[in-house]
């Protein structure tokens, strides 16, 4: 097997099945609609465990780290086949597909993650900052809404983009489920061409791209914030 | 039913876990006083000025800002009290007389938490005190603002937004009807402040572009804008380059001249003598002298204190 060989066959690969039978569309898409709902949901669940966290209620709290711990602490795959498992016992008159059950982990992983970027980020604001706010009168909630979040934000923003950019290769592991995600399309292929390694190639060249275009989207957007400062 | 001085601070303790910082701290500051308070560092000086605006909480002892208290009741301050109270009841029953008995209690932390633990009538008067005197933490904190060592702007607005959020939030909070004629006074009132101190150019400038002397005016102003009834400086300008010492003293000195009342932890002792009307001198946790400037650096009492004088003098 030749460099050039190799070349070639990516290219007829990418041609027949990516472009010619829609691969490339639905993969990207169905990975792309996964992690944004990962992303999506885990931020609202994320933020409401990090709230949650830095709340006075003791049990909630012990709650709270103790998920936070376990979703940092097991394999995501893992936690994907316990999903994949049980989202159906426990929802079975709603049927869970099991792309639906995959984004349910997902999500559930990217909480655990995001709610601890969102309390770090709360943390890393001065607390001089909630001081002067506070001795000038202002309410617990009015110094969150106008002077912490809003400086937290900083912070945070571009770690979500990070972690937006982890889930975009963690969903790989839904090809375990054949839930048709990018990485579901080697399964596909390899079937018919039994051809595996250009095309790991092929899909480790859209991946790359898929990532490296954010992480550049996300850089400009961090300089503008800079720049707004 | 209380007597009406600026702010009454009641034999305040303050403890960090096991560590004791003020160990029953008294004083009261009249309308129009200016109060430098001078010791060496780590003698509780902040942590006084903190338990006066409830940043810190005190562990014992009750502040009072305009005869309104701001802390929790601390029973130990009142007899009436204490003398209702179960274990009150108890140690007078085994044959001890009221003084004894209050004394006992008072020393030994006798009285439990849980306020019906000690009986109904206690727990009635204890409640009554409190919803005949107390005033809601932040509707005192906007009586007697507080300005930092490290000037604490708010990076995420510029200058004139700085000045402008508490009045703003505070217009929303009292329901005011138009709301957009107050901000529009509000913003006039700031303007006004930053021409006082020449700053007005600096308006829709964000903190990291200016100095810590421009920061620190700026703090200052922002507090004004509340109508404090009492300023709280904590070392206002420890953090500031030696040459911008003195615009920042400079504006102090203007506030107390146009009769402001000021509590000023300071290291400052030009500025204590010159400016305050009284010195209060702490260490390790104690008010240790109280006095006139003259008397405290020209004929100061405690060993302690000579001590302080002279390595800082
Ligand atoms: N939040 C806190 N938790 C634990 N210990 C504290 C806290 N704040 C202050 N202390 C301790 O209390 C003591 C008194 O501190 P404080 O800041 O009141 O001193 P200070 O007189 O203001 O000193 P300085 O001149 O250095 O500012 C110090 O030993 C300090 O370490
Ligand atoms: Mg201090």
């Amino acid at each position: 097997m030749t460099l050039g060989s190799i070349l070639h066959d990516m290219w007829d690969i990418f041609v027949k099945f990516y472009i010619g039978e829609g691969l490339l569309v639905t993969g990207v898409g169905y990975t792309l609609l996964l992690s944004a709902i990962a992303v999506f949901f885990g931020t609202i669940l994320g933020s409401l465990l990090a709230v949650g966290k830095m709340s006075r209620i003791k049990p909630l709290q012990y709650i709270i780290t103790a998920f936070v711990e376990i979703m940092r602490g097991t394999p995501a795959l893992l936690q994907l086949y316990i999903a994949y498992f049980i989202v159906p016992m426990m929802l079975t008159n709603l049927n869970p597909t099991p792309i639906a059950c995959v984004a349910i982990g997902l999500t559930l992983n990217s909480a655990a993650y995001v709610s601890e970027i969102i309390r770090s980020g709360i943390n890393a604001v001065d607390k001089g900052q909630t001081e002067a706010a506070r001795a000038l009168g202002l309410t617990s909630r009015t110094t969150m809404t106008k002077v912490v979040m809003p400086q937290a934000v900083r912070n945070i923003l571009p770690a979500l983009g990070n972690e937006f950019i982890t889930i975009i290769k963690e969903t790989s592991l839904a090809s375990n489920f054949f839930v048709g995600e990018l990485m579901t399309t080697y399964a596909i292929i390899k079937g018919v061409t039994f051809n595996t390694v250009p095309t790991l190639i092929d899909i480790g060249i859209i991946y790359f791209v898929m990532t490296f275009t954010l992480s550049k989207l996300i850089g400009v957007a961090e300089r503008r914030m800079k720049a707004g400062a | 039913m209380h007597d009406q001085n600026m702010l009454d601070v009641k034999n305040i303790y303050k403890n960090f876990g096991s560590l004791k910082v003020l160990k029953g701290v008294s004083t009261t500051v009249d309308k129009g006083e200016v109060i430098s308070v001078i010791g060496a560092s780590g003698s509780g000086k902040s942590t006084l000025l903190r338990c006066m605006n409830l940043l810190e909480e005190p562990t014992f002892g009750e502040v009072w800002i305009e005869g309104k208290l701001m802390t929790p009741v601390d029973p130990y301050l009142h007899y009436d009290v204490i003398r209702v109270s179960k274990t009150y009841k108890n140690l007078v029953a085994g044959g001890m007389e009221d003084t004894e008995a209050i004394m006992k209690i008072k020393a030994e932390d006798l009285l439990i938490e849980k306020h019906s633990a000690e009986g109904s009538e206690y727990k009635a008067m204890m409640d009554k005190i409190y919803r005949e005197n107390h005033i809601d933490t932040n509707l005192g904190r906007r009586k007697m603002s507080m300005v930092f060592q490290q000037f604490n702007l708010f990076n995420n607005l510029n200058v004139l937004d700085n000045i402008m959020l508490a009045p703003v939030e505070t217009a929303k909070y009292n329901k005011v009807k138009d709301l957009k004629a107050e901000k529009e006074k509000i913003e006039a009132q700031a303007m006004s402040l930053l021409k006082r101190i020449g700053l007005e150019d600096k308006a829709k400038v964000f903190p990291s572009k200016l100095s810590g002397g421009q920061k620190q005016r700026i703090a200052i102003v922002r507090s004004l804008a509340m109508n404090p009834d009492v300023m709280l400086f904590d070392e206002p300008t420890s953090a500031l380059d030696p040459e911008m010492i003195g615009e920042v003293l400079d504006l102090m000195k203007e506030l107390a001249s146009a009769g402001m009342t000021m509590v000023v932890v300071t290291h400052e002792m030009g500025f204590a003598r010159e400016v305050s009307n009284r010195v209060l001198f702490m260490d390790e946790g104690y008010i240790k002298e109280d006095g006139a400037p003259e008397k405290v650096f020209d004929d100061p009492q405690d060993p302690r204190l000579q001590d302080f004088l002279s390595k800082v003098l």
